[in-house]
């Protein structure tokens, strides 16, 4: 019976234990491990008792009615103590499970743990804002494209694109550089479809797209020769968890690749005092909501922090100079869609969001402008995952 | 709580499979001895079977993954439940977003009857009702059934029986909920 199982205390007043893997036993007796533990858990939380399944792939019934069976037992030996249980919505078939459980007893809650994972998600899967992601990958993927076998890559390897978005990346790289095998994952089911489709309609073969959750990723240890994660660790609140996962799935001798913004280092002329003022106020916002937008001038530290070697990095510099202006002016306009909703969630006075709209506009003015100047600058770094453990 | 007395729904006939509502994805045959071997062949075959079947969808890992979970606890009943030799055959189609798996398998008497009663089971009114109950007081000895059960209350899979006269053998038809391409149910 392949599981793992973990018990840490995640507070004073929680305690956690987690089940990992494949939980499908022969007969309940094989679960009495399990259930020890569980047992002794209860009997030293206080107020609420965790079992995190987020990452339990697999459970057959004869655990399940063993878990129920701990559940009926504590309800009597600890009628103060509330079990959680901690789901993803990734794994397909918990949640209908447990909320049988959860309806059936008054001590058990269910928390889908990863409905509140990602802070503006809803706002990046907007179909109307699917026109801006296609442009934005565009102007970024000329620039990018030439520095990515300098990074490590290169045909038939077998390559993971975490939170993809709309999958294009991959799709690029499927044409520039036939991977053996790409799967580009994601939290957005919306994306995930549109991925899917254009795959579909393009007959390509070697892509696969799967719902997930990139701190919790079901794929297996040590499976891809090349892990990519682009613009997205600067907007979670805990990137470490994602990090964790990127060196997980990546071979040993494997590359990890990433890119993030530096905000501060966006600059335009004319208006650049106003441009400035945007999006240092951007960067605050973002704070407030757990989201560093400068993680790009980190990127080295995250890299060395990660244990990875042979770190290198390139500036993906784009500006109205390199890039079209029409295109990088749409990029910079559909901010304001974006920014709308950061100040929205984090109750910005609206006076704040009007000086943000004006700050961008200024900022497509002078990209549109025939004497303007503006850059925005995003950071590529990769490493090498060690062959020592 | 006793069985409701229903009229057991009939399986589907082999001329509705010739028909173009159903396409056939794969079959699988092998030794009921090879399959009992070891318990973690249910575990093994399930996910094997079910990332085959899963090939086409959006996400076939999750599709998988669902599929999985199914197709195991019907395997693990088949485990425990078949006669010492034969031959048992899967064989999966598709009928829309369902999946129907059909698995044929030599059964004792006894089987038989726990077959029977299985299919009765998994087909009683307020099925929600009597799952919560058996969850709420287990009785021993039925932890077996219970996993047929769930398949049916929780995720509306449906387990109909053919036993062709005269033979040692029958036929279980589970059909799968309808699961989107994104593996969603």
């Amino acid at each position: 019976m392949p599981v793992a199982l973990n018990m840490r205390l995640t507070g004073d007043k929680e305690q956690e234990v987690t089940l990992t893997g494949t939980l499908r036993p022969f007969v309940a007796e094989e679960m009495a491990s399990v259930r020890r533990s569980l047992e002794q858990a209860a009997w030293s939380a206080r107020g609420a008792l965790c079992v995190n399944l987020k990452r339990l792939k697999y459970m057959n019934n004869v655990a399940f009615l063993e878990l129920n069976r701990f559940v009926r037992w504590a309800a009597s030996a600890r009628p103060d103590l509330r079990v959680k249980f901690i789901l993803s919505s990734v794994i397909p078939w918990a949640i209908r499970k447990f909320q049988v459980i959860a309806e059936l007893y008054p001590n058990v809650t269910i928390e889908v743990y990863d409905k509140a994972f990602y802070p503006i998600q809803h706002v990046i899967e907007d179909d109307e804002f699917i026109n801006v992601l296609r442009t934005q990958e565009k102007i970024i993927w000329e620039h990018e494209q030439e520095k990515l076998a300098w990074h490590g890559m290169r045909p038939g390897l077998r390559v993971a694109d975490i939170c993809c978005g709309l999958g294009d990346f991959a799709i690029l790289l499927q044409r520039d550089f036939r991977p053996e095998y790409l799967v580009g994952v994601d939290h957005s089911k919306p994306f995930l479809r549109y991925a899917r489709q254009v795959v579909s309609d393009f007959g390509l073969e070697n892509i696969e797209y799967q719902y997930g959750d990139a701190a919790a990723l079901l794929l297996p240890d040590s499976s891809f020769d090349f892990v990519t994660c682009r613009l997205s660790l600067q907007v979670f609140n805990e990137p470490q968890h994602i990090l964790r996962e990127l060196l997980r799935i990546c071979k040993p001798g494997g590359r990890i690749y990433i890119t993030n913004e530096l905000m501060a280092g966006i600059v335009a002329h004319p208006g650049e005092n106003l441009i400035r003022w945007t999006y240092d106020k951007v960067i605050e916002i973002g704070h407030s909501l757990g989201m560093d937008m400068d993680t790009g001038l980190k990127t080295r530290e995250i890299l060395t922090d990660a244990g990875l070697e042979d770190i290198k990095i390139h500036l993906i510099d784009i500006n109205n100079m390199n890039s079209d202006p029409n295109d990088f002016g749409k990029v910079v306009e559909s901010w304001t869609y974006v920014t709308g909703q950061m100040c929205m969630r984090s109750s910005q006075p609206p006076e704040v969001f009007e000086r943000i709209k004006e700050g961008l506009m200024a900022h497509v003015e002078a990209i549109n402008s025939d004497r303007g100047f503006a850059s925005w600058p995003i950071y590529a770094g990769s490493g090498r995952k060690p062959f020592r453990a | 709580m006793s069985i409701v007395k229903t009229i057991t729904p009939a399986p589907p006939m082999e001329a509705d499979f010739a028909s173009s509502r159903y396409r056939m994805i794969m079959a699988a045959r092998f030794t009921v001895g090879g399959f009992a071997r070891e318990w973690a062949h249910c575990h093994l075959l399930a996910n094997y079977l079910a990332r085959y079947v899963s090939a086409n969808e959006g996400d076939p890992e999750r599709h998988a993954t669902l599929l999985s979970t199914f197709i195991n606890e019907l395997l693990e009943v088949i485990y425990r439940n078949h006669a010492a030799d034969g031959q048992i055959e899967l064989i999966f189609r598709k009928r829309g977003r369902h999946v129907i798996l059909q698995i044929a398998l030599p059964v004792t008497e006894q089987n038989r009857v726990f077959y029977r009663m299985a299919v009765q089971i998994v087909n009683q009114p307020d099925l929600k009702s009597w799952y919560r109950a058996r969850l709420e007081e287990p009785a021993e000895g039925e932890d077996t059934m219970l996993g047929l059960l769930e398949l049916a209350a929780v995720y509306a899979c449906t387990l109909t029986i053919s036993e062709p006269p005269g033979q040692d053998r029958i036929s279980l038809f589970l059909e799968l909920p309808e699961v989107d391409e994104m593996g969603e149910v």
